[in-house]
C-alpha cells in the first residue's frame, strides 16, 4: 500500500524504536517504576486517589474564573514588586524576554526546567540574539548539550545511559568523565557552579501561580531553581496562564498532586513560593523580577469545549508513565514539543493540528491515561477529536475505515463460511487481504461461524415465562428486575465467531432465573472512537441507545460480555451523545456478565468445578475503570479456581483491532508493547489465560503460546 | 502544637529522604548534636542564617572552641554569591516544619539565607518543634500568615531532604546543586 510522507516517517520512527530493544526496555523499566511507587504512595496517603476529584474541582473552577485569577494575580505579583507582562504568543514573549535583556545589556541566561519556554523555542531565540544559555536542571542540560527535545516531560532525558550522559560531558568540558553516576553529578556540580554565580538573567518557569498572595510556586528536586531565582541580577518567570490558581490551598494541592502521580514523591524536595523579588544581601538594592504570562492559544483551548479540559494538566507526567505505546517509541516519536497522550491535545493548540496529527495514530485509544490523570482529564475523547479533525486533511487510511465497518465483512463472512474460512487460512488470500486491507497475515484470525448467535438464538424454542404472575404493588420495573430480565449485548465477535460462547451466556443467564432477549444492535462501534470517526462513532451509539432503551424502560438489565462493548455504553457513549434523553439511562442499566451474575445467587452446581487449577487473569484496559475484571476473577474464586493477576500496569498491546493492522502502526508496535507481559504470563506457571476481551485473547494465545480462555468455556471444558 | 508523634513522623520521613533529624531536648542536647556533626563533616566554614541572637551566639562559640570559622549576617552584597560559595555547611532558621513530608520551611526576605541554605554542601535547618504543622496541605495556614506578614517580595522554600536527581537512569543521585547533606535539629519547648 502506498504511504504518504507522514505516516512514511512516523512507521520509521516507529520500526527504529522497536529495534533498540535495550532503549525500551529501559523505558519501561523507568515508567513501570514511576506507576508502582505511585500507587504505594497512594495506598499510604489520606483519601488514597480521591484528591484527583480535588484537583480536577480546582481546575476546573480556576479555568472557569480565568480572566479574574490573571488579574488577581497581576494585582498582587506587583504590589509585591515584580513586573507582570503578558505575551499573547510565543513572538510576544520572545520579544519581551529579548528587550529585558538588551535594555539592561544582560549576557548570561541560567535556566532551571521550563516546558513553556521549550513551546515557544525560547532558547533559540535568546542564542540566536547572542546571550549565553544555559539550561540547569541536569536532564534538560544534557538534552541542550546534544539538541535534543524531551523525551519525556519530567525526566527529559531517561533515555540516555550513564556512558552517553559521560560521553557527553567529556566533550562539553574536554575533561574525562567516567561511566560513574555520582561522579557523573560532581562534574556537573563543578561545570554549573561557576555559571550559577555569575548569572546576569536567571530564568524559571511556575508550577503554579498563586493569584492570592501574587506568588510563583517553583517545584524541583535538584535546587537549580532556588540558585537560578535567588542569584541572577534579574529574574525572569515564563508561566502559562492556565497555571494560575486562587488561593493557597488550591496551589497546595498541587504541589501534593504533581510529584505523587509523576513518581510517588511528596513533595519535590524543594517548593520555592516566590512573590516579588528579595534583596540579595543586607544592603542589597531591590532586584528586578519579570513574570510573563503566556497565551499562546490557551485562550482559544479555553473556548474550544471539547479541547478545554487540557488546560487543567499539572504537567506531572503520569499519562506517559502509563501510556502503552508511548513506553516502546517514546516522546521523541511520540510527541512534538509536548510528548505522550496529553502532548496530543496541546500540540494541537499550540504548535497546530498538522503538527499533532504527525504522531496521534500512535494513541491506542486504551484510556489508561485518564484512569492515572490526577485531574482526571478526559484524554482518550480529546485526541479522538484530535483524529478526527486532522481527517479532515488526512483521511482515514482504508485499514481504519474496513475496521471501523468490520461488521460488514463479518456477515460476508459467516454468510460464505467455511469458504470465507478456508481463505481466512490461506496464505495467498493473507497476502492479499495484507496488501489490499491492511490486515497482518502474521495475525491468526478468529474463523466465522457458519450460524451466528443471533440465528442460533432465533431457532431456538422460546422459553415459555407466561408462568411469571404480576406481582401487586410494584412498577413494572421493579416487577421485572424480580423476574431478572436480560438484553444481552453481545457485540460483533461473539455473533460472528464466537456464537458458542454467546449461546453459553444466554443458557447461564437462564439457568439462574433470567429471561434473555437479544435486542436488535450494530457493533458498539468503539474502532470508530479510536480512529478519529466520531460521526460514524455516533451513528453506532445512537442506534444502539434507541434499541436497547425501551428494554431498559421496560426493567431489563443490559448485560455484556465484551468489556469494550461496556464500556461503550457505560462511559463512551454518555461522552459521544450528551444530548440523547436515553443515553444515561442505558449507561446506568449496563453490566458486565459478571459483575450482573454475582449479584444472583451463585450456582452451587458449579461449587469447586475448578478446584485445584491456576490461571492468570488478564484485565483488558477497558475493564479497569469498569471493575477491574473483579466480577469474573470471583466467580472463578467461587468455582475453586487460584486466579493470579498477571499484568504490567499498561495495555497487553492489542487494543481492540489495533493490532490486526499490519506494519509498524499495528502488529509490529502491538507486540512490541506486549513483550514484558507475554515473558509474565509465561513466567506465571499457570494452565491458562483468562481473558473476557475476545481481542486481548488473541494477542495473548499468540504472544504467550499458552491457551485463552473466556471465563465461561472453562465450564464447557470441565 | 506539634505531638511527640509529629515529632517522630517528622524524623522518620527525613530520614527517608536521606535526611537526618535529631531532637534536642535542652540547650545542651543542641550543643552535643552540633558537636557531633561538626565532628562528622569538619568544615572550615561555617554560615549562619536566619537564627536567633542566642542561637547564633551559641553556634559561634562551639566554632570557636574547634577553631571553625562563621559567617554570620548581615551579609554585604558586594560579597554575594561567592562568599557563601567557600563554605561548608550552612545553618538556617526555619519559620515552620511539616511532620507529614519531613518539610522545613524556610522564609528568606533577603536572598543571602538561601544561598546559606542551598550553596554548601551540607545544610543543617534548625526549627521549634512549637512550629511543627501535621500534613502538607495544613501548612496552607501557616504559609499564608507568613505571606500576609510580608507584605513585600519575599521568597518562602520548603525543604525536605538533601538535593536530588533521578535524571540519570532514574537512578536516584544525592547533592547534584544543592547540599548532599541535610540534617534537621528539631529544638524542644526548653532548649
Amino acid at each position: 500500500m502506498t504511504r504518504n510522507p507522514r505516516q512514511q516517517h512516523l512507521y520509521t520512527a516507529i520500526r527504529k524504536a522497536i529495534q533498540e530493544k535495550d532503549k525500551r526496555t529501559s523505558l519501561f523499566s523507568c515508567m513501570e517504576r514511576g506507576r508502582e511507587k505511585r500507587a504505594i504512595r497512594l495506598d499510604s496517603l489520606p483519601g488514597g486517589t480521591a484528591f484527583r476529584k480535588e484537583v480536577k474541582a480546582i481546575k476546573e473552577r480556576c479555568i472557569a474564573e480565568q480572566e479574574a485569577l490573571v488579574a488577581k494575580f497581576t494585582r498582587n505579583a506587583e504590589d509585591r514588586g515584580a513586573k507582570v507582562l503578558f505575551a499573547r504568543d510565543g513572538n510576544e514573549c520572545i520579544a519581551q524576554v529579548l528587550r529585558i535583556a538588551h535594555d539592561a545589556g544582560y549576557k548570561t541566561v541560567s535556566k532551571s526546567k521550563s516546558l513553556t519556554t521549550e513551546e515557544i523555542e525560547l532558547n533559540d531565540f535568546m542564542e540566536e540574539s547572542g546571550l549565553r544559555v544555559v539550561e540547569t536542571d541536569l536532564g534538560e542540560l544534557i538534552l541542550q548539550l546534544v539538541h535534543e527535545k524531551p523525551f519525556h516531560l519530567v525526566f527529559p532525558a531517561i533515555h540516555k545511559m550513564a556512558n552517553e550522559v559521560a560521553e557527553i560531558f567529556e566533550k562539553e568540558t574536554g575533561k574525562p568523565v567516567p561511566n560513574d553516576i555520582p561522579e557523573i553529578m560532581r562534574i556537573v556540580q563543578q561545570y554549573l557552579r561557576p555559571i550559577f554565580l555569575n548569572t546576569d538573567i536567571g530564568m524559571t518557569g511556575a508550577n503554579v501561580g498563586v493569584a492570592e498572595n501574587g506568588a510563583i510556586v517553583i517545584e524541583t528536586n535538584e535546587g537549580n531553581a532556588r540558585l537560578v531565582s535567588s542569584i541572577g541580577k534579574c529574574h525572569i518567570c515564563v508561566m502559562g496562564m492556565e497555571k494560575i490558581v486562587d488561593t493557597v490551598e488550591d496551589a497546595m494541592m498541587m504541589v501534593l498532586a504533581h510529584p505523587v502521580s509523576a513518581s510517588g514523591q511528596m513533595p519535590t524536595t524543594y517548593v520555592t513560593w516566590m512573590a516579588g523579588r528579595t534583596p540579595l544581601g543586607d544592603d542589597g538594592e531591590a532586584r528586578e523580577s519579570y513574570i510573563i504570562i503566556l497565551d499562546n492559544g490557551r485562550t482559544a483551548m479555553r473556548e474550544d469545549p471539547v479541547m478545554r479540559e487540557a488546560l487543567h494538566c499539572i504537567r506531572c507526567g503520569a499519562c506517559m508513565n502509563i501510556c502503552p505505546t508511548y513506553g516502546v517509541t517514546g516522546g521523541h516519536t511520540f510527541g512534538h514539543i509536548y510528548p505522550g497522550p496529553i502532548g496530543i491535545p496541546w500540540t494541537a493548540a499550540v504548535h497546530g493540528l498538522e503538527q499533532a496529527g504527525n504522531f496521534a495514530e500512535l494513541c491506542i485509544s486504551c484510556g489508561l491515561c485518564k484512569e492515572i490523570c490526577p485531574a482526571q482529564i478526559d484524554m482518550p475523547t480529546m485526541i479522538s477529536e484530535v483524529k478526527q479533525r486532522d481527517s479532515e486533511q488526512h483521511p482515514l487510511s482504508r485499514i481504519n475505515r474496513a475496521l471501523i465497518h468490520a461488521e460488514d465483512n463479518a456477515k460476508i463472512g459467516c454468510a460464505t463460511a467455511p469458504l470465507s474460512n478456508w481463505a481466512l487460512r490461506n496464505p495467498l488470500f493473507r497476502t492479499l487481504l495484507e496488501k489490499t486491507v491492511g490486515i497482518d497475515r502474521r495475525r491468526t484470525l478468529p474463523p466465522f461461524a457458519r450460524k451466528t448467535l443471533r440465528h442460533q438464538f432465533a431457532a431456538r424454542k422460546p422459553k415459555d415465562t407466561s408462568a411469571q404472575e404480576e406481582i401487586q404493588g410494584l412498577t413494572q420495573q421493579q416487577q421485572a428486575r424480580l423476574r431478572r430480565k436480560v438484553a444481552y449485548f453481545h457485540d460483533i465477535f461473539t455473533n460472528y465467531n464466537a456464537p458458542e460462547l454467546g449461546m453459553a451466556v444466554v443458557e447461564y443467564l437462564e439457568k439462574l432465573g433470567c429471561e434473555v432477549v437479544l435486542p436488535e444492535q450494530k457493533s458498539c462501534g468503539y474502532p470508530a472512537i479510536g480512529y478519529g470517526d466520531l460521526n460514524t462513532a455516533r451513528d453506532f451509539g445512537v442506534y444502539n441507545v434507541a434499541r436497547l432503551a425501551p428494554y431498559v424502560r421496560e426493567g431489563y438489565e443490559i448485560v455484556c460480555t465484551e468489556p469494550t462493548a461496556t464500556y461503550c455504553l457505560r462511559v463512551s457513549y454518555p461522552k459521544l451523545l450528551p444530548w440523547n434523553p436515553h443515553v444515561s439511562d442505558v449507561a446506568a442499566h449496563s453490566h458486565e456478565f459478571f459483575e450482573y451474575i454475582l449479584d444472583l445467587e451463585p450456582d452451587q452446581q458449579a461449587a469447586q468445578l475448578l478446584a485445584g487449577r491456576r490461571f492468570g487473569m488478564h484485565c483488558s484496559c477497558h475493564q479497569r475503570p469498569l471493575g477491574k475484571a473483579n466480577g469474573a476473577v470471583t466467580w472463578l474464586e467461587s468455582l475453586g479456581a487460584e486466579v493470579i493477576r498477571v499484568e504490567t500496569g499498561t495495555c497487553c498491546g492489542m487494543a481492540g483491532t489495533f493490532g490486526l493492522k499490519t506494519g509498524p502502526l499495528g502488529y509490529e508496535l502491538a507486540n512490541a508493547v506486549g513483550e514484558p507481559l507475554f515473558e509474565r504470563f509465561k513466567a506465571a506457571e499457570i494452565e491458562a489465560i483468562i481473558s473476557e476481551s475476545s481481542v486481548c485473547a488473541m494477542h495473548l494465545r499468540e504472544g504467550t503460546g499458552l491457551p485463552v480462555y473466556h471465563p465461561l468455556e472453562l465450564l464447557q471444558l470441565v | 502544637m506539634a505531638t511527640a508523634t509529629d515529632i517522630e513522623t517528622f524524623q522518620t520521613v527525613f530520614a527517608a529522604l536521606a535526611g537526618q533529624a535529631h531532637y534536642a531536648a535542652t540547650r545542651d542536647d543542641v550543643n552535643s548534636i552540633l558537636e557531633a556533626i561538626l565532628e562528622k563533616e569538619k568544615p572550615a566554614t561555617v554560615a549562619l542564617a536566619a537564627l536567633s541572637d542566642e542561637l547564633t551566639a551559641q553556634i559561634t562559640a562551639l566554632c570557636a572552641e574547634k577553631n571553625i570559622s562563621v559567617l554570620k549576617p548581615p551579609y554585604q552584597s558586594s560579597e554575594l554569591p561567592s562568599l557563601i560559595d567557600t563554605v561548608d555547611i550552612g545553618i538556617t532558621g526555619c519559620a515552620f516544619g511539616i511532620a507529614e513530608t519531613g518539610t522545613l520551611a524556610e522564609v528568606a526576605l533577603d536572598d543571602a539565607i538561601r544561598l546559606v541554605s542551598s550553596l554548601p554542601r551540607t545544610h543543617i535547618g534548625i526549627l521549634h518543634t512549637t512550629d511543627l504543622v501535621g500534613t502538607l496541605l495544613e501548612s496552607s495556614t501557616a504559609l499564608r500568615r507568613i505571606f500576609d506578614e510580608h507584605p513585600a517580595g519575599i521568597a518562602v522554600s520548603y525543604l525536605s531532604g538533601p538535593s536530588r536527581t533521578g535524571d540519570i537512569e532514574m537512578k536516584l543521585t544525592l547533592g547534584v546543586h544543592g547540599p548532599e547533606t541535610a540534617y534537621a535539629l528539631l529544638l524542644g519547648e526548653s532548649s
